[in-house]
């Protein structure tokens, strides 16, 4: 064999006389090449898996919803709840506030668990690669995962809500529709930071991330200032929709200031991922034989 | 002899247990074989200088640096884990290229040292098939592959022939002894004294988290002759193998497995009985291969009593 054509600048080995017993200055390969190639590595993997069909048919099923809205509920029953106002419901708390959480815990916690419990982690680390590397390439590849099952239907039940009185005005709503995908995307971001670290920190992360999400949440989101200590809150802010202000969900109608909540959720993602990979950076990964 | 990887009084524990003790050693170019029997401390001899573990205390060092914490060395070491575990939904090509694209080779030169590697391994065909449905034997050649295409300087190898059929062991065997001739430093675990003697003559033996002895294998054979050896064979047609062995005079004693695929032959002689064996083995289809290591374990006792 002989040298590499990239940067490693190894010296071609010679297949006869012994080498030196020392290393030179080598490097490790640059980050956001292995990045990459991690990134190509997990994402086929990613995308093709069982996990990926329950995540997808749970964050379409509002395209199935917003279809029988709009060809059975308005034409036969004329519903109190604007299409408008469904549309915000599903954005905010269908999405925002549940899906997208959910799904990035079953994503985010196997990136690094799903490596060790297949016992195919030995390979990522004894390659040329910070770790710190393998954890973006992942983390990119379930974002890159997650934001092409979270658009489309996000965009599809905005066209069949926007549109059911026809396509009049529809321009002056596509701020609010990037604005939304925008919040998708750093919804996924968010919680994909706080489950990544769940992940590499606790050996069985899914059942502490679902009372994360259905209990701490839930409970801690109520009148007051109790709702800064769930990501929840910040999030659904950006969202300023108007939801029907009655009843027991009117508690819920606190809106942080926008700066205050874009502060906050990047604050979260630098420290969540910041403690990812220092702790996977740092832990050994010993393998059960 | 030079030295490229070096233990200085280096211990591991897991918890309460001691897998290595205050161990000091060198191993420099060419073979070494690592020999001890299960749970003697082998994989934690490998994996410390794997870089996967830190020591508890004391020092291992690989060509000049720590080997905790120096990704930068993979560019020079090569590891072929014992762990059976892949990308099952890759095929062999796809895996090594992915493994290079790591090792920060671009898709060309990729390409050309998959295809080297695929080559020495005798996987070349195969490289298309995902590598769920590989044999066992297949799937420890890939993993030789991955452990040898980007040309290191050092090679870990975790009990590489497990499970391995004597045809793609003796190929196996001639890699390894073909890789220490080329200057690489080459250390090679197994609980195995047959495999390892077949490699080469310079072993450490370890047992119980400490380095007994290191040095020619022939004053290990000297003893291990007085042992009979155990060789169970998973064979197609296990009759036609038992036929064609039975009447050998390295044949001490043959059994049949209780699930009919196996054959279990007691040799005093396993150089003899290994090199008469593979003819029979292709006849009758032998699959699989292995060697209990109740045999070598009683050589270690008789070792740690003197």
């Amino acid at each position: 064999m002989t040298a590499s054509t990239v940067a490693p600048d190894l010296p071609t080995p010679s297949p006869i006389a012994p080498r030196p017993a020392t290393v030179g200055e080598i490097a490790p390969v640059p980050f956001w090449r292995a990045a990459r190639a991690v990134f190509d590595l997990s994402l086929e993997g990613m995308v093709w898996s069982g996990r990926s069909v329950l995540v997808a048919v749970l964050l379409g099923l509002p395209v199935v919803l917003a279809l029988l809205y709009r060809a059975v509920i308005v034409t036969r029953f004329h519903p109190n709840l604007s299409a408008t106002t469904f549309y915000s419901v599903l954005i905010v708390f269908y999405y925002v506030a549940n899906m997208v959480p959910l799904a990035a815990l079953f994503y985010a916690t196997a990136l690094i668990a799903d490596e060790v419990e297949g016992k195919t982690i030995t390979y990522l680390l004894t390659r040329p690669i910070q770790r710190g590397a393998i954890l973006v390439g992942k983390f990119a590849a379930y974002l890159a995962t997650t934001v092409s099952l979270t658009l489309p239907p996000a965009l599809l039940i905005f066209f069949l809500l926007a549109t059911v009185r026809g396509w009049a005005g529809i321009g002056a709503r596509v701020p609010d529709l990037f604005r939304d995908l925008g919040v998708l995307v750093l919804t996924l971001i968010t919680y994909g930071a706080f489950f990544t670290l769940l992940g590499i920190v606790l050996r069985r992360p899914i059942l502490p991330g679902l009372l994360f999400l259905f209990v701490w949440e839930l409970l801690v989101h109520a009148p007051g200032y109790a709702p800064r200590l769930t990501i929840t809150a910040y999030l659904r802010s950006l969202i300023p929709y108007q939801v029907p202000e009655e009843g027991f969900a009117a508690l819920f109608q606190q809106v942080l200031p926008t700066a205050l909540c874009l502060e906050a959720v990047g604050a979260m993602i630098v420290v969540f991922l910041a403690g990812a990979a220092w702790i996977f950076s740092t832990r050994e990964y010993v393998l059960d034989q | 002899m030079t030295s490229t990887l070096e233990y200085v009084r280096a211990s591991r524990w897991y918890g309460p247990v001691i897998a290595l003790n205050d161990v000091t050693t060198t191993v420099g170019p060419g073979v070494t074989g690592l020999l001890g029997p299960n749970g003697a401390g082998k994989s934690t001899f490998l994996k410390l200088a794997a870089g996967q573990l830190a020591p508890s205390q004391g020092e291992v060092r690989v060509l000049g640096k720590p080997a905790w914490g120096s990704p930068e060395l993979f560019h020079r070491v090569g590891v072929c884990p014992e762990t059976d575990a892949f990308w099952d939904g890759l095929t062999g090509l796809q895996f090594l290229m992915a493994l290079l694209r790591l090792t920060g080779f671009d898709d060309g030169e990729c390409r050309r040292r998959a295809d080297h590697a695929l080559e020495e391994v005798a996987l070349t065909e195969a490289r298309d098939r995902k590598i769920g449905g590989y044999s066992k034997g297949m799937r420890q050649r890939i993993k030789m592959a991955q452990s040898l295409a980007h040309d290191p300087q050092v090679l870990l190898l975790d009990e590489p022939l497990s499970g391995m059929d004597p045809v793609n062991r003796r190929r196996i065997v001639d890699l390894v002894k073909k890789l220490g001739r080329e200057g690489r430093t080459v250390l090679v675990s197994s609980h195995i004294l047959h495999e390892v003697e077949a490699m080469t003559r310079r072993v450490l033996l370890i047992h119980n988290g400490r380095i007994l002895a290191e040095g020619d294998v022939r004053e290990i054979r000297d003893l291990m002759d007085e042992h009979p050896h155990t060789v169970a064979l998973r064979a197609r047609d296990p009759r036609a193998l038992a036929r064609a062995v039975v009447g050998s005079p390295h044949v001490l004693s043959l059994t049949f497995g209780a699930e009919g695929e196996w054959v279990t032959v007691q040799t005093a002689r396993p150089d003899e009985f290994y090199s008469s064996v593979v003819d029979a083995a292709v006849e009758a289809g032998v699959s699989e291969m292995y060697s209990p290591d109740e045999n070598l374990e009683s050589v270690f006792k008789y070792l740690v009593a003197r």
